[in-house]
């Protein structure tokens, strides 16, 4: 008896579950805000010097707090296209590359803060970027000018989203259920919302970050990896990886089997030495980037099992339901 | 591509509740059966009006003029009208979602089916985008010598059809036709679609374009072709078909797939990739039906046929209505609100693809919508992508109305292996 009303006050003891507040100040907030950080600082370097050597640290670095909250499609980076054009990815077409040229070359008016707004999401953001500054072919024109509209554009862009939750999104999230709050009805919507980030997020990393250079056994695709020319393909998927741990350490807890699937995930990515995956064309290469997709699908799997079901919710309709 | 679906005992508990609560309410069972009949006239009237672009396709291959071709291409649109009704049950079935690439993939690589314009077919990942089949009777795919000398819709479906794995080799279905009665749209974000000429069927010294004889046999075995798999796909729903068999089998699980169907077209599929990101890289080819100017209808019946599922109604036609049972009925006894709500954003949403459907019709293509810096266009679409969105959100509300849980509306695992969720 003794022991059955100790490990109830063990419960009670324990730290409350967490939930979308905290979601909302450990993990948004502060990711947002270091992505806006990021790119300002990228765009006041742009601007002192645009050669690409010089700002490729800080190119790096925003595009690791951009990893960090990459997963989150829900609130203003769904709006106007932001997410689209923060990184636009994958390209099977080669539009940026082509539009990129026709605004190198082009009217320079296009390139002023108003009008590069409205140019196309493949020219633009984090992957315009990385091929100005890390080119495979060389760029027939300067590229400065379009360098310097790039980091503007996405300095603005992570404004707009940090101020976006700030102003009125993370609100609605935290008053889910309050009279007025028209978007989340109920708390318990506010909570799908996020586990729906949080499956998807696996999802999106299984299916195209692992799953396009991987292509099929008779035919791997190695080219196809995200940003292989800054050689953050493999970097991506583990920060990526992290970022969705984060998220589910403050979305729930315990949930003992996402940690432990997520945790074996992120060891392996961490082991695999193979940065953009060139690998995947050698049988043994291949065969460790596919363990990594295996336990990226079971961390999915397991939080699909176990979170969904201490939330309370099912998952919602997310952007890869197409085809 | 996959879309799963699974009921839980709650469903169960609930349709109980149903028996017990409200006996003149329509009850699961009789949603289910009527969606499948739904399923069963749209599918039936896409394939009567493939029939009339057949005979339309005939004409112009005995007789090509302007006016045979003409006449070919106002069946194709008209032929669309069913067809972009039935979208809403890909997402959720999988015996349509497993098919409907033949009929319908998009966006295609041209270039493997016809003569495109130079420089115009770039796709760093697909090798057979220039391939131009009407032009090339013999070439080798994937180390195999391929003879391509008699266009028939065998070849087309078992070996051009996603050559070499590639989602777009889309050599079926209508956007493969569309190509072939239209021609390339070169006018970019400006006005005008495909502009084929009727000689590029003329046989003898009039023909234009090369390799008339095999441009018509192929235009035929492409028409051929979608009508047998569209009759494929209105049996999979009459009297003792597998799609009908499945949904009817387990109610529950037959309306978490009308829901599935309803959200994942309205918002990955139409608000997201085929709208937004077509409105953000200002690209006239991603737009749907990109040779004929016609994405103004598809997008319209497409959000049409969300509400169909949604009110269990639906214009056949030859005019008749089909009404019956309906998941509104069924929201409506649980939450009148909800209901209310959501039937109320499916008219905004329809209404805002109609106000593109109208702009175009008064001239304004949908390909000049998307033009960088058109705040009009971007306006338009983006007041239909809003709406899309807005429904997904009561779409959701509707599911966990009727004590649905929605396994996983994406991934593939848990559909080849249920339990697997579970362990």
């Amino acid at each position: 008896m003794v022991k059955h009303l100790a490990f109830v006050f063990a419960l009670l003891a324990a730290p409350v579950h967490a939930d979308v507040a905290d979601v909302v100040a450990d993990h948004i907030l502060p990711g947002y805000a270091a992505f806006a950080q990021a790119t300002a600082d990228l765009d006041r370097q742009a601007a002192a010097s645009c050669t690409a050597d010089t700002l490729r640290p800080a190119f790096q670095t925003a595009f690791d707090a951009w990893m960090a909250v990459q997963h989150l499609h829900l609130g203003p980076v769904e709006e106007a296209g932001r997410g689209l054009a923060i990184a636009f990815w994958p390209d099977p077409k080669g539009l940026g590359r082509k539009a990129q040229l026709g605004l190198m070359q082009g009217d320079p008016a296009k390139l002023t803060p108003e009008a590069f707004a409205d140019q196309s999401v493949a020219a633009r953001g984090l992957t315009g970027l990385e091929r100005l500054l890390y080119p495979t072919t060389p760029w027939p024109a300067d590229p400065c000018p379009l360098i310097r509209a790039t980091t503007a554009d996405l300095a603005r862009l992570a404004d707009e989203v940090q101020g976006g939750w700030t102003s009125g999104f993370a609100d609605q999230l935290l008053t889910a259920g309050a009279q007025g709050n028209t978007r989340y009805l109920s708390k318990a919507e506010a909570r799908q919302a996020l586990f729906t980030v949080l499956v998807t997020g696996l999802a999106q990393l299984h299916d195209q970050r692992l799953g396009r250079p991987m292509g099929t056994f008779d035919r791997p695709t190695p080219e196809r990896a995200e940003a292989r020319a800054s050689g953050r393909s493999l970097r991506n998927v583990l920060l990526s990886l992290q970022a969705l741990r984060a998220l589910a350490t403050s979305l729930t807890e315990p949930a003992p089997q996402t940690q432990a699937a997520l945790g074996h995930a992120i060891a392996l990515a961490q082991n695999l030495d193979d940065p953009v995956f060139a690998g995947i064309a050698t049988p043994t290469g291949r065969l460790k980037v596919e363990v990594l997709q295996q336990a990226v699908e079971q961390a999915r799997q397991a939080a699909l099992a176990e979170i969904g079901p201490a939330l309370g919710v099912g998952i919602g309709f997310n952007a890869l339901d197409g085809d | 591509m996959k879309h799963i679906l699974a009921a839980t005992a709650l469903g169960t508990a609930l349709a109980t509740s149903f028996t017990a609560t409200s006996a003149l309410a329509a009850d699961p069972s009789a949603v289910v059966t009527h969606y499948a009949d739904l399923a069963a006239a749209k599918y039936a009237d896409s394939l009567t009006a493939a029939q009339s672009l057949r005979a339309a396709v005939d004409a112009l291959i005995a007789a090509p003029s302007p006016e045979t071709l003409a006449a070919a291409r106002s069946a194709w649109i008209d032929a669309r009208v069913p067809y972009q009704q039935t979208e809403v049950f890909r997402f959720g079935n999988a015996i349509v979602d497993d098919w409907e690439g033949k009929v319908n993939a998009w966006p295609l690589d041209e270039g493997l089916i016809d003569y495109v314009d130079a420089g115009s077919a770039q796709n760093e990942e697909n090798s057979l985008a220039v391939l131009n089949i009407i032009a090339t009777p013999k070439f080798t795919l994937s180390g195999t010598e391929i003879d391509a000398t008699a266009i028939t819709p065998a070849l087309i479906s078992e070996t051009l059809h996603e050559a070499d794995g590639i989602e777009a080799n889309v050599a079926s279905g209508y956007h493969a036709i569309e190509f072939l009665l239209w021609g390339q749209d070169l006018n970019g974000t400006g006005p005008g679609a495909g502009d084929r000429p009727y000689t590029d069927f003329v046989q003898g010294d009039a023909c234009t374009g090369g390799n008339c004889d095999r441009r018509v046999a192929y235009l035929k075995a492409a028409t051929d072709l979608l009508i047998s798999d569209l009759e494929f796909m209105a049996a999979a729903w009459a009297e003792g078909g597998e799609g009908r068999a499945t949904v009817t089998a387990d109610p529950q699980a037959g309306l978490l797939a009308m829901l599935t169907g309803m959200g994942s077209l309205s918002y990955g599929e139409q608000a997201g990739e085929r709208m937004k990101l077509g409105l953000m890289l200002n690209d006239p080819e991603e737009e749907h039906d990109c040779f004929s100017d016609n994405t103004h209808n598809s997008h319209y019946y497409d959000g049409l046929g969300i509400r169909n599922v949604y009110l269990g109604s639906y214009t056949r036609l030859d005019g008749t209505e089909l009404t019956g049972p309906s998941l509104s009925d069924l929201v409506a006894a649980q939450d009148a609100a909800v209901d209310t709500q959501l039937k109320a954003e499916l008219d905004a949403s329809v209404a805002a693809l109609m106000a593109i459907k109208q702009a175009a019709e008064s001239g304004f293509a949908y390909d000049q919508m998307l033009e960088a810096g058109n705040k009009e266009g971007e306006a338009l679409i983006m007041g239909a992508v809003d709406a899309l969105v807005t429904q997904t959100a009561s779409i959701e509300r509707a599911v966990t109305t009727l004590g649905l849980t929605e396994i996983d509306f994406e991934g593939s695992d848990s559909l080849d292996n249920p339990s697997a969720v579970f362990q």
